[in-house]
Formats: structure tokens, sequence, C-alpha cells
């Protein structure tokens, strides 16, 4: 008989299934905006990305290898750049567009929002764990100066990368929180953040 | 040394003649005893040279030269040398400037006319060449005409490139030839300057990109966009929006497309795209239309705090962002200047300016531009004239009896500078709607009342009311929100 749900492990799981519905929604509008984005970038879809600075790359080695505390703040850490990335092509979008493309715009912005939405998740979960949550500052202080200015064509590739790269995310935040949620085979209780692999 | 022969004779500036001539025999570089007479009133001049060229004044008709190899049994040769059989040569050119202006895809040259040499007045023709691929394929040869004036002046010429300066090195030459109509020898170009060069990127070290980057085009335009890139990368090709085009190359690191009758762009621009090996190159381009002249453009003012102004934009530019047409109001006798926000896509275009402490009249500009072109429409008004109040409101009746009603209403605005007439529309089950006409004296941000009389007992009415400048009308108010009432019985 499996050994009755601590409190914060049936809080925790609570929480990651949450986590995963919300990664998976966000998943499907950023293929969507991913989509809208081509087309009126006037971009081809399989156009090939120069590497993008900052840009947090979802692909990782050893994955199963991972404590539960490392994925979640390999997920924080990504989901902030995220939050800076979308912002500042939102603040691009309106500068070259204007009201032109309202559409894309609010479509960016929902999903600037999503990813806002899931990095505070994220927060809540490590909070959950009394992990310390590295503070927004600690990160500014050293985060990457500004991006040099680039053309118009490079920011138009570069929101491509940054959307592409999102959707990859967002697929492996839905794997990475189930993994979390996944009973220890032991105790048949969810395992502690640290020792989760 | 030998026999002096094939005495030539040029000049490079009309004064003086450079003469040269060949010995019969070889033989070592002796001394030459070379004499001339200009005319028959003046002595003959000699001198002993080692240099088979003199320089000496140029002949008014003709002029008499003795030859003789020093110290040498070889005979005096004597020349008569005719001003027909001089040539004149301009001194070549030497150009002082080239300055490339990338934004512009324009080159500016100078160069000294060497004008102080010549008499005034000479008509100079002047060929400018300009090159590419090393130097060796003409782009276009001009001719540029001047005046001497007997003074050195900097002359200065611009060349518009139909391509971008970045995208391959540009050579320049020049030469001239001087229409001396005095002079009756043979008259020649000069010879060709020494070539100057504005570099391209394509020789620069790690100088690669789609050229122009980013640019804002009218519709219709002919655009060459090239596409820079490293030696050993090969280009696999480069299209416009969706469509591949035939490249050009222009060096080893430098290809182009030309694209003729460029459409209107959508609004986050067509790509540029120049595809490697490995990687991307391109540029976003803008094509749009120049702003329209503004039409039925029309200022009012509804409470002589704001006067806002209207019109019709004409056709959209096209361009959006920070690429968006935008406008200003500038009004001359005051010289200020409003800009105004006007949203690119929405259908109303309006710009307020504030109300000026003792000044009715306005002469306003409405200026348009984008980065295509500008424009521009006038207009001189008298907001006193021009006064279109807001709709009134809080219509409420304050008293009545059987046989008359008072009515108080309110409307924003100062109106202290005109008189107000105020309609109030009275309709009942049982009468006509009628239109009672009142004039008050306009007051600050104020509440105006009215008494109509003559109505019948217990009747029910409904007022409702709209005011406009009593004197120059220009425009109704909108009604105001209605009331009823009904009159007590008698």
């Amino acid at each position: 008989m499996a050994a009755a749900d601590s409190p914060s492990a049936a809080l925790r799981r609570d929480l990651c299934s949450r986590g995963i519905r919300l990664a998976g929604k966000m998943r499907a509008d950023v293929v969507d905006l991913l989509d809208a984005y081509v087309e009126q970038q006037g971009l081809d879809a399989s156009a090939s990305v120069a590497a993008v600075e900052g840009l947090p790359l979802a692909a990782v080695e050893r994955w199963d290898e991972q404590t539960g505390t490392q994925r979640l703040l390999e997920n924080l850490a990504a989901y902030r750049a995220f939050r800076a990335l979308l912002a500042q092509m939102l603040e691009e979008q309106r500068e070259q567009l204007g009201e032109a493309d309202a559409g894309l715009g609010r479509a960016l912005a929902a999903v600037l929002l999503q990813v806002s939405a899931f990095a505070y998740h994220l927060e809540e979960l490590l909070r959950l764990e009394s992990r310390g949550i590295p503070g927004e500052e600690e990160e500014e202080e050293d985060g990457p100066p500004p991006p040099p200015r680039l053309s118009l064509f490079e920011q138009k590739l570069r929101g491509l990368g940054v959307l592409r790269e999102l959707a990859q995310w967002a697929v492996r935040s839905v794997r990475d929180l189930r993994q979390l949620a996944k009973p220890s085979p032991a105790t048949g209780v969810a395992p502690g953040l640290a020792e989760s692999p | 040394l030998g026999d002096p022969q094939n005495l030539k004779c040029v000049t490079h500036n009309l004064h003086k003649i450079l003469c040269t001539w060949d010995i019969s025999s070889t033989g070592g570089h002796g001394q030459t005893d070379f004499c001339y007479t200009t005319n028959d009133l003046t002595p003959q001049v000699c001198f002993k040279t080692k240099e088979r060229r003199v320089e000496i004044p140029i002949p008014e008709g003709s002029t008499t030269v003795t030859i003789k190899s020093s110290g040498t049994a070889f005979p005096t040769k004597e020349f008569v040398i005719h001003q027909k059989d001089i040539s004149f040569v301009p001194v070549t050119p030497r150009i002082l400037s080239l300055m490339p202006d990338f934004p512009t895809s324009t080159i500016n040259l100078k160069w000294n006319d060497n004008g102080s040499v010549f008499p005034y007045g000479l008509d100079a023709l002047w060929q400018i060449q300009i090159l590419r691929k090393e130097a060796t394929e003409v782009v276009t040869q001009v001719t540029y005409y001047s005046k001497l004036t007997h003074e050195d002046v900097i002359l200065s010429w611009n060349w518009t490139s139909d391509m971008p300066l970045e995208c391959t090195s540009h050579y320049v030459k020049i030469r001239c030839y001087i229409n001396a109509t005095q002079f009756v020898g043979h008259k020649d170009w000069s010879d060709w300057s020494s070539v100057e060069v504005i570099p391209g990127k394509d020789t620069e070290p790690g100088g690669s990109g789609v050229f122009p980057l980013d640019p804002v085009v009218a519709v219709g335009s002919d655009l060459t966009f090239c596409c820079v890139h490293e030696e050993d990368q090969r280009i696999t090709n480069m299209t416009y929006g969706s469509k591949s085009y035939t490249m050009m190359q222009l060096s080893s690191r430098s290809h182009a497309i030309r694209v003729l009758n460029a459409s209107v762009s959508n609004s986050s621009g067509t790509n540029v795209v120049c595809r490697l090996e490995n990687g991307l190159e391109g540029s976003v381009v803008f094509v749009g239309y120049a702003p329209d002249t503004p039409q039925n453009l029309s200022c009012e003012t509804s409470n002589f705090l704001t006067i806002k102004c209207t019109w019709k934009p004409g056709r959209p530019s096209g361009l959006y962002g920070e690429r968006r047409t935008k406008y200003s109001l500038f009004e001359r006798t005051s010289g200020k200047n409003v800009s105004c926000e006007v949203n690119e896509v929405s259908k109303d275009h309006v710009c307020g300016f504030p109300v000026l402490p003792d000044q009715e009249t306005y002469d306003f500009i409405l200026g348009v531009f984008n980065p295509i072109g500008q424009a521009q429409s006038s207009l001189f008004v008298d907001i006193t004239q021009r006064v279109h109040p807001k709709t009134p409101e809080k219509l409420t009746v304050t008293g009545n009896n059987s046989t008359s009603i008072q009515l108080r209403w309110f409307i924003n605005g100062s109106f202290a500078e005109v008189r107000l007439l105020c309609q109030i529309e009275i309709s009942s089950s049982h009468s006509e709607r009628k239109v009672h006409n009142v004039s008050v004296p306009g007051r600050k941000s104020s509440t105006y009342t009215a008494q109509l009389n003559a109505l019948h007992p217990d009747t029910k009415y409904q007022f409702r009311v709209r005011c406009s400048a009593a004197d120059h009308f220009w425009r109704w108010s909108d009604w105001s929100r209605g009331v009823e009432q009904t009159t007590s019985e008698a």
C-alpha cells in the first residue's frame, strides 16, 4: 500500500501538474505564434539561425542525471532569460510596426505573460522546498550587457530563434516536471528535490 | 651626338611651350646650344642644355629655333615653329578629394581647375569616369562644363551610384579639355588623372552583409542589392521577398541582384536574403509612398482652450512604426510648433494646438513627412469663427408653471470671447416639434438658462438643447440628452 503523501509532497505534485498544464498551453501558443511570426516577418520557416546571444538552450546532456533542484533552477533561469528576450522582441515589434500588426504584438505579449507566470510557478516550487531562489538582481548584475544593435533582418532571425527555442523549452519543462512529480520507487512518495534524479 | 630632328612642341598652359627633339645618331649626352627668337624685334636668346627638351615662351605667330651640338662639327639646325604646329594639352587635373556618402550612395569629387594659368573666360570640359572591377569596367562617363576665371577654383561634382557604395570599390579619374579659341594649334584632352578609389566592403577583412541595410525607398524604385561575403564562402542564391533573382558578380566577394519597379512592402518590410553555404545574410527593405498633401485641413475649437485640426491624409504610405508618416503643426504668427500623435492605422487624423493668449487668428502649416518625402498644407483661420461647442450637459428643469418652463444646462469650455446661440427643441405628444432659439453671452465653463413660455398646461414636454457661436456660425454642437417635464395644471 502506498504510504500516505505528506502535505508538501501532495502540494508539490499539484504544483507540478499545474506546471505541466501551463507548459503545455504555452507550447501550443508558442507554436501558433511562431507560424504567425514567420509569415508576418516574411521569413523562411526552415531558415537557419545563428547562435542568439543570451538564448538558453533546451538541449541538455545527461538529462536523466539532473537533480530536481538543478531542473528547477535551470528552468527558472531559462524562463527569466526568455522573459527578457520576449520583452525586447515586443519593444522592437512596437518600434518597427507601431500599430500596423497589433495581432502579432498581442500574441507576443500573451506568450510573454505565460512565460512570466511559468517563471513564478517555478519559484513557487523552489520555495516549497525552501530552496533559495536566485534573485533577479543577482542575475541582472552580472547579466549579459545589452546586445549590440542588430540589423532588422538579424532581429527577425533572432526572434525566430527565440521562439523556436522557447517551444523546445516548453517540451523539456513538461518532461522535467513529470520527472519531479514521479514518486520515488522505494517509498512511493515523491522524493525531495535534492534526491530526485 | 648628331643632327637634331623631330622637334615637337606642346603647351600645357598657353604661356610656355615645351619642345623636345631627337638626335640622329646615338652617343653621349653632350651639351647643346639652343637659341630662339620670339619675333624680329627682340634679340635671340641662347642657352646651353644637356636635356633634349627646353621650355620657352609661346610664340604669338612663329618662332625660329636653332639647335647646335656644342663643340662638334655638326652644323646648326634651324627650325621655325608656328603656333599651328604646337599642341595644347592642358595640365593633367589632380583630384583633391573623393568623399563617399554611404547612406545616399553618393560620391563627391573635388578638383582644382588650375584656372589661374589660363586667360579669363575659357570654356573647360571635364570628363569624369566612374569605374568598378579593379578600374577595368567603366560604369559611367560624364562631361562637366565650367568656365575658367583666371583664378584657381575648386570644382565639385556629385554622382549617385545605382548600387550601395559598400557593394564594391568605385574608382574615379578625370581629364580636361580647354576650348582656347584664340589658340590656333592642335587642342587635345589632358592625360587622365591618377585614379582615386572608394573601397567597398568587399575589400575589408570580415566585411560581409547585404547592402543597402534596411533602406526605405519609394514604390516603383529600381533597386540593386548586393551580398558581400568572405572569399571562401560560396553564395547559393539571393532572394527578394519570396522570389529568387539572377546574380551579377561584382567581385570575388560580392554579388548583386537588380529588382525593378519595387512594389509596396508589407508592414514588416520585404526581406532580401543572401543564402551562403554556411549561413544567411539579409536586409529588410521598406517600400512605401511619400506622404500625400493633406486634404480638407480644418481647424476649430470647442472650448477656446485647444484648437483641434483634422485632415484627410490621402494615400496610406505603407510605412509603419519608426518609419511611419509623422505630422507637425506649425503656427507662423507665434512660431509655435506642435508634433502630432497620429496612429498610422486609425482613420482619424487629428492634432491639437493650444489656444494662445490674445491671439484669435492662426496661420497654420501642417507638415507631413516620412523617410521617403514630405508635404504640407496650410490654413489661415480666426478661431472665433470656428467655434464648435461641446455637447451641452446636465440639462435640467429649474422651474415651471402651467405655461412656462425654465431650463438650465452646462457647457464645458470658456466662451467669454463670443456670444452663443442655443437651440432648444420642444416636443410634445400633441403638437409639432418646435425649436426655440436663444442667444446668450458666452462664459467660462458655465451654466446657461432659458425660459420657455406659451406652453400648454398639464402637458408632457421633451426638451433638448444644442449650441453654436452666435456670430460667425460654424457648427452646431451635438444635441444634449433630452429632459422631460409636464407643465402644471392651469
